[in-house]
């Protein structure tokens, strides 16, 4: 009987727990089981897309990847304080699968986008190195204003700033600073060039009187003199021919005619000499006194005082020559032209009252020049 | 009977402490969160980005694991509970990398900010030196308005470094030293070119 009552109470007890055995494995095979795999997928995926500088490079899709990251996580946790039987992780599925998605463009994109700055900074940093070259091959003696220097200056430290940080691959601080410095650096390269540009409209007078410089010299078989201001050239002829080629040094603002007496400019036109000053008559060495105002030059200036582009107080200038004192490396005349002492002695030889000078901006075109 | 009910107990009692015996270690969580935050206080995103990144993954990856573990039955958190020390260990290496790193490039920007400034005075002492012949005068104007901009620059720099700023004084007075080792080769070469001993 006792025997009997122990069985009976070992059967109750095994099937009690074979009940509980299957209801807990009823539970957990037909419970939802969370999408812990594309929660990982979707984890990896962004911490990839952090290595490949996404959160830099491709900035709102990583943003994006992260919060439905975040949302995908708060969710499951969210469906976890549900009883296990009536849990539903189709959200955090979803979330998952959208943020390892974004992820994954986000990455590509950085990717990409990293390859393509590099290129780019690489072109621009060339690009305005070179734009950097024309400016100090083109417009070291131009009379450009203290700010347009101090903007190219400013430029050119940009672009050294944008190549430390390319070099170091911090390519977006790169692609900022080298904006900044395109700006600077093509903005007053093009104001330069637009002057130049501008001042080369005369450039057909200066053609056409120089040519008849040179015609002249031929014909009469006399020395000529040509003055080619951009290129800083005394150019001197005989018979048609140029035997002597000097470096010359002007007024500070030589770019354009002559106006008005003190703007320190280097007149334009075709003059002739008409007194030679030995040493004991200048303080320059030797010089070379030219007909400047000539009659053309009168009219001008009488001209744009009617036109009130000059006060009426306003006076013609004088006392232009080429003189001696010169090599200097600077402009620094009143509208002088300055030879060294040595250059002024050999054309103070040659030439004689009457020998004609031409002041021209450019022997050759813009085109040509900019070549 | 009395049996029974106790036999019953013990069996909801076995089930209870077997679904529920691991408690979620938040504590655990929330230091290494905070070590991680004092990390990025300790500009470790700038300093030291990889690691800072590496560490954050494995953050994200033990909480997914507790998370995941939250959504079973039967709760053990041992593991995590061992892995998120770890995140701590690592969250903590990681704020002394980025001290340790900002201290290298803290003394890295100083060394340079005092080495241009005596490239800058030498550049200075040079300049009225430069022939006023062709080659030389006519770039002194240019020469001192690029001479203006490194010193600009350098100012600049020295106040991201007041600052504390290190990295980016760092980039700004590398850039500015090397213009004045530019500038200062090309007077340079102008004065031999001259003749002139400096």
């Amino acid at each position: 009987m006792r025997i009997k009552k122990v069985w009976k109470r070992v059967i109750i007890f095994t099937v009690i727990l074979v009940l509980i055995f299957l209801a807990v494995v009823l539970l957990v095979r037909f419970t939802p089981q969370p999408p812990k795999e594309k929660v990982a997928y979707a984890r990896i995926a962004l911490s990839e897309a952090t290595s490949n500088k996404a959160d830099t490079y491709s900035k709102n899709l990583y943003r994006e990847a992260k919060a439905f990251y975040d949302s995908a996580m708060i969710n499951w946790q969210e469906e976890n304080r549900h009883f296990i039987y009536f849990r539903n992780y189709e959200k955090v599925a979803g979330f998952a699968e959208l943020s390892a998605r974004k992820a994954e463009q986000a990455a590509k994109i950085s990717k990409n986008n990293v390859t393509d700055l590099h290129i780019y900074l690489k072109q621009k940093i060339d690009n305005l190195n070179n734009i950097a070259d024309q400016i100090d091959k083109r417009f070291t003696s131009y009379p450009l204003s203290a700010e347009v220097w101090k903007r190219i200056s400013k430029g050119k430290m940009l672009l050294k700033e944008s190549e430390v940080a390319y070099r170091k691959g911090q390519y977006a601080e790169a692609k900022i600073k080298i904006a900044d410095s395109e700006l600077l650096l093509t903005e007053s390269y093009e104001k330069a060039t637009n002057h130049l540009k501008e001042y080369f409209n005369s450039y057909p007078d200066w053609k056409k009187w120089a040519d008849r410089t040179i015609r002249e010299s031929r014909q009469n078989q006399s020395y000529s003199i040509i003055i080619d201001k951009y290129s800083r050239k005394c150019l001197v002829y005989l018979g048609g021919i140029k035997k002597y080629e000097y470096h010359v040094e002007l007024g500070k603002n030589w770019v354009g005619d002559k106006r008005v007496k003190g703007d320190k400019a280097t007149p334009e036109g075709m003059y002739k000499i008409v007194k030679k000053f030995g040493s004991n008559k200048t303080k320059y060495h030797k010089a070379l006194l030219i007909d400047y105002p000539n009659e053309t030059d009168k009219e001008e200036f009488k001209e744009e005082i009617a036109r009130g582009t000059l006060p009426r107080t306003a006076k013609i200038g004088n006392l232009i020559e080429i003189h001696g004192d010169g090599g200097r490396g600077i402009d620094w005349t009143e509208g002088c032209i300055a030879l060294t002492d040595s250059e002024i002695d050999i054309v103070f030889k040659i030439v004689k009252e009457g020998t004609p000078v031409t002041i021209i901006g450019s022997m050759v075109n813009l085109d040509q020049l900019l070549d | 009977m009395k049996n029974k009910v106790l036999m019953g107990l013990a069996v909801i009692a076995m089930v209870a402490v077997l679904s529920s015996c691991g408690k979620k270690p938040q504590a655990e969580i929330d230091a290494a969160n905070a070590a991680i935050e004092a990390a990025k206080t300790a500009e470790a995103a700038v300093y030291v980005p990889a690691e800072l990144a590496a560490v954050q993954d494995s953050l994200n990856a033990v909480v997914a694991d507790i998370t995941a573990k939250e959504s079973k039955l039967f709760k053990n958190f041992k593991g995590e509970t061992a892995k998120l020390a770890n995140v701590l260990t690592l969250a903590n290496t990681v704020a002394a990398n980025a001290g340790t790193k900002k201290e290298e490039v803290k003394a890295e920007a100083a060394n340079l900010l005092t080495g241009i400034k005596t490239v800058i005075e030498e550049n200075v002492k040079l300049i009225p030196k430069l022939p006023r012949g062709k080659e030389g005068a006519a770039v002194i104007e240019q020469i001192k308005a690029e001479v203006a901009t490194v010193d600009a620059a350098v100012v600049e720099a020295q106040g991201l470094f007041d600052k504390g700023s290190f990295m980016d004084a760092l980039n700004k007075v590398k850039a500015a030293k090397e213009k004045a080792e530019g500038l200062n080769a090309e007077v340079k070469e102008v004065l031999t070119k001259a003749r002139i001993k400096f």
